[in-house]
């Protein structure tokens, strides 16, 4: 081949490699990289018949010094976290149960919708070991909401209310004693990648409290990939 | 007795002038920024928890990247000439002559050098750079748009990376015609010996660098979440990124308008003899209208985002309306600087090539007084229509119509524009360069930008269409389609002057089609799909916009190779160019007049002019 054409190849190649590098490191940007994955237990009987099932037990910080963000709290040691990490990876047509403990207060949540159990097996959890459909919108931590558009992969829709600790119950350093802890069964669709969030407005201090940890990745936010 | 003593040579020792380059101006900028970093760190105390904002991590980090601005600028050299001018000792002879880069090669292009040949192409490798970048970019973001599910990037990677891409490319085509070719050819076509004011022509380039590492540094801080337009209270929520942001904003307003003053000077006070207002080119008006836009617009651009900086590392409320702030005074002050500042880019690239039409027609430039009315019609409405971006926001519903009207009333002067293009080429002896071909280009994008642009200035199509895919194609027609095409025709134009080589044939006509066809594909998908709904930037979208979204990602995958091919013509055509003649198109400005390499004054006796620049005959009959 031309000499000339094969240096205009190899500029557009290279050049197409470069933005392609770009690309790929933006799209690991995650900030929090590490996946927790769901750990297997056996199968479960469900309205949808007997089902395999695997577990996830996460929980929810007042600061940043647990978690994922190592011993010193990282960039942001002050910020509200969700933890080990936010990504999260459970499989496909399969039943899962989530245990998350929350160390963290609360007041009120914008929208009252949050504070009810949806896409539940029968729309409901346990909330220290009591069953419950929904909690006041008044005495919310915060919640664990996953969404996304149901475009090519099944639709997924699956928000549980945290309950806030009691004022009293925090302490002025450290986590409290007494968390308050939810469990919620759901049943995942096919594989697909959605994403969760809080939707309880926790990004203290920032106008709208959306700002901070809840407009920054890796705290009360992330991945929830339901692999096939 | 005489005695013998060994003389040692002395070498002179050297100036402070003549150690700073660009490589202690990155030292002493990463310096200072980790020093007041840990300074900042330590002394600042803690918020109250009571605080309605969190902004301690806000001061340090502006703090840190004000460090870096200073020791950036302070190491390259831009505070020697201010501290000895208050000294009451002005730079002598030599460091000027040394500071204009006289006989240095190419290390000139390393330091504060004020030879405006050489801030023409710092200029030209920036722009380069800024469009290699934000172009980058957008393949990211249509990549991720290719499948309506998205989800390549992380939602809010993706709004960091339409932020960057926006911000990154308004910048790049302010600067694309005005920066390379307002320096380099601007004072040389007007007959002058150099910028009125050298070192503050180095100024505006060398902000525009220490510029840069605010906004690469934001991105590793959070990004840039809240699109270009950066409204309030929306930055006020955002991340870090957002501070990189404001710092970039602010240096790169100074050096608008420190630009801005020296262009405007240059061409009032230093034309050649002769050189009435008449017989300036074209393209000098062009330059010359879009830095005096550029003068009263970038002030408040800065203003809004020192504004924005004190909301948010100081808790003031100008746009918090929980503290009795407005998030409409952003947007005013925005859009303020927003509109004119469409017609910054346009102007001059439009005006570049009615300059090359007479050449490339053999023909006098088609009414040159409407021309010159034309580029002072759309000036003067272009700082009276800026709330036409607002007619949703709820701000002055009273005021839509009188706004409306100026923005429709706007089409006029540009008509005048399209007129004066449409002449020039009419009966004209033809000469089909790439240069010719896009003003052919130009009249087609511009023509599709410029009514589309009509149905958004109307306040009930506005209310369908705004916030829409439509507007991203509609400013994407006006500002590449018609912009940026005018700014590689200047490229190609005036490469030869440029680099003493003429710019492959072969390869600018195949950049050319790829990046005109890929462009028109590209865009066309957009207007489709914003005509049919999809709101502007989203990172996934329903199924029923796929086909056209997976249009516009082909379209602009075909761009990007266009563009590719093109950066692969400049540097092997500055390399191994066929070398080229004084005056390879026989144009009739000075700028031909002068050999290859141009002499650092330009011209050994100053030209004296007579007549104007579009001698060129009567049109064919």
């Amino acid at each position: 081949m031309n000499k000339r054409v094969l240096a205009v190849l190899g500029t557009v190649i290279l050049g197409a490699g470069v933005i392609a590098g770009i690309g790929t490191y933006v799209a690991a940007a995650k900030n929090d990289s590490r996946v927790l994955e769901a750990t297997p237990a056996g199968t479960m009987v469900t309205p949808q018949g007997t089902l395999p099932h695997a577990t996830l037990a996460i929980s929810v910080y007042p600061d940043s010094m647990a978690g994922s963000h190592g011993d010193n709290g990282g960039a942001h040691p002050g910020y509200v976290t969700y933890g080990p990490v936010t990504n999260f990876e459970v499989p496909a047509h399969s039943v899962i149960t989530m245990t998350v403990t929350n160390y963290d207060g609360g007041e009120s949540l914008n929208n009252d919708y949050f504070a009810r159990v949806r896409g539940t097996i029968d729309g409901s959890a346990t909330l220290n070991g009591q069953r419950m459909t929904q909690i006041s919108p008044d005495a919310v931590g915060h919640t664990f909401t996953v969404h996304g558009l149901a475009v090519g992969q099944d639709e997924f829709f699956v928000s549980v209310p945290m309950k806030a600790v009691a004022e009293e119950d925090m302490p002025e350093e450290g986590y409290t004693s007494k968390p308050n802890v939810t469990v919620f069964t759901f049943i995942t669709g096919g594989p697909g990648e959605y994403i969760w969030n809080c939707e309880y407005p926790c990004g203290d201090g920032t106008i709208a409290k959306f700002g901070a940890a809840m407009s920054t990745m890796g705290y009360m936010s992330g991945h929830f990939t339901v692999k096939g | 007795m005489t005695t013998l003593t060994q003389q040692k040579e002395v070498a002179p020792k050297k100036s402070i002038i003549e150690k700073l380059n660009v490589f202690t101006a990155l030292a002493l900028g990463v310096i200072s920024a980790i020093v007041v970093w840990r300074i900042s760190l330590a002394l600042l105390p803690q918020d109250s928890e009571s605080a309605r904002l969190f902004s301690r991590e806000d001061k340090i980090t502006l703090l840190s990247m004000c460090a870096w601005f200073v020791g950036f600028m302070t190491g390259i050299g831009a505070l020697v000439g201010p501290f000895r001018w208050l000294m009451g000792k002005d730079l002598s002879h030599s460091e000027n002559m040394f500071l204009a880069g006289e006989n240095m090669g190419p290390k000139r292009y390393f330091r504060y050098t004020t030879d405006h040949k050489v801030v023409g192409i710092q200029y030209l490798f920036i722009t380069i750079l800024i469009f290699f970048l934000g172009g980058g970019l957008a393949m990211l973001i249509r990549t991720n748009l290719g499948t309506p599910e998205g989800g390549w990037l992380h939602a809010q990677a993706y709004n960091s990376v339409v932020g960057t891409h926006g911000i990154l490319m308004i910048v790049g085509t302010i600067i694309m015609v005005t920066g390379p070719f307002g320096n380099f050819i601007m004072p040389i076509m007007i007959g002058a010996r150099d910028m009125a004011f050298p070192r503050l022509n180095a100024l505006s380039f060398w902000l525009i660098v220490a510029a840069a590492v605010p906004l690469i540094w934001g991105q590793f801080i959070g990004g840039i979440t809240t699109g270009w337009s950066a409204y309030n209270p929306l930055a006020g929520q955002a991340p870090l990124g957002m501070d990189g942001y404001i710092m970039y904003i602010c240096i790169f307003a100074i050096s608008t308008m420190v630009a801005g003053a020296n262009i405007t000077t240059t061409v009032v006070k230093m034309r050649a003899k002769g050189m009435t207002w008449n017989r300036t080119p074209i393209f000098i008006y062009g330059v010359v209208a879009s830095v005096a836009l550029a003068l009263p617009a970038f002030p408040v651009f800065f203003l809004s985002q020192v504004l924005s900086a004190f909301d948010r590392a100081l808790d003031t409320s100008f746009y918090n309306t929980a503290g009795g702030g407005s998030g409409w005074l952003y947007e005013n002050l925005f859009w303020i600087m927003g509109h004119p500042e469409v017609y910054v880019i346009l102007i001059p690239a439009i005006a570049a090539l009615m300059e090359m039409a007479p050449v490339f027609t053999r023909r006098p430039l088609f009414s040159f007084n409407v021309a010159v009315l034309g580029i002072a019609g759309i000036s003067g409405l272009s700082v009276l229509v800026w709330a036409h971006h607002m007619y949703i926001s709820g701000w002055a519903p009273l005021l839509n119509a009188p706004f409306m009207l100026t923005t429709e009333l706007i089409s006029i002067p540009t008509g005048m524009l399209f007129l004066v293009l449409v002449g020039t080429l009419w009966r004209g002896r033809i000469w089909m360069t790439m240069p010719l071909m896009s003003i052919m280009a130009l009249l087609w994008n511009f023509m599709i930008g410029g009514v589309t642009g009509i149905y958004l200035s109307d306040v009930p199509a506005d209310a369908f269409l705004h916030g829409s895919m439509y507007v991203t194609a509609h400013f994407h027609f006006t500002l590449m389609g018609a912009g940026l095409t005018g700014a590689i025709a200047s490229l190609v134009y005036w490469f030869p002057k440029m680099t003493g080589r003429m710019f492959d044939k072969t390869l600018s006509w195949i950049a050319f089609w790829l990046v005109q066809i890929g462009f028109n594909v590209a865009f066309i998908g957009m207007f489709l799909v914003g005509l049919a709904g999809q709101p502007r930037r989203v990172e996934s979208y329903a199924p029923t916009f796929n086909t056209a979204n997976l249009v516009t990602t082909i379209g602009a995958y075909i761009v990007m190779i266009g563009m590719l091919v093109l950066l692969h013509g400049v540097v092997s055509s500055a390399l191994n160019g066929v070398k080229a003649p004084k005056n390879p198109w026989q144009a009739k400005t000075l700028e031909w007049t002068v050999d290859y390499p141009i002499p650092l004054e330009n011209f050994d006796v100053l030209p004296t002019v007579t007549t104007d620049a579009y001698g060129y005959g009567k049109a064919k009959s």
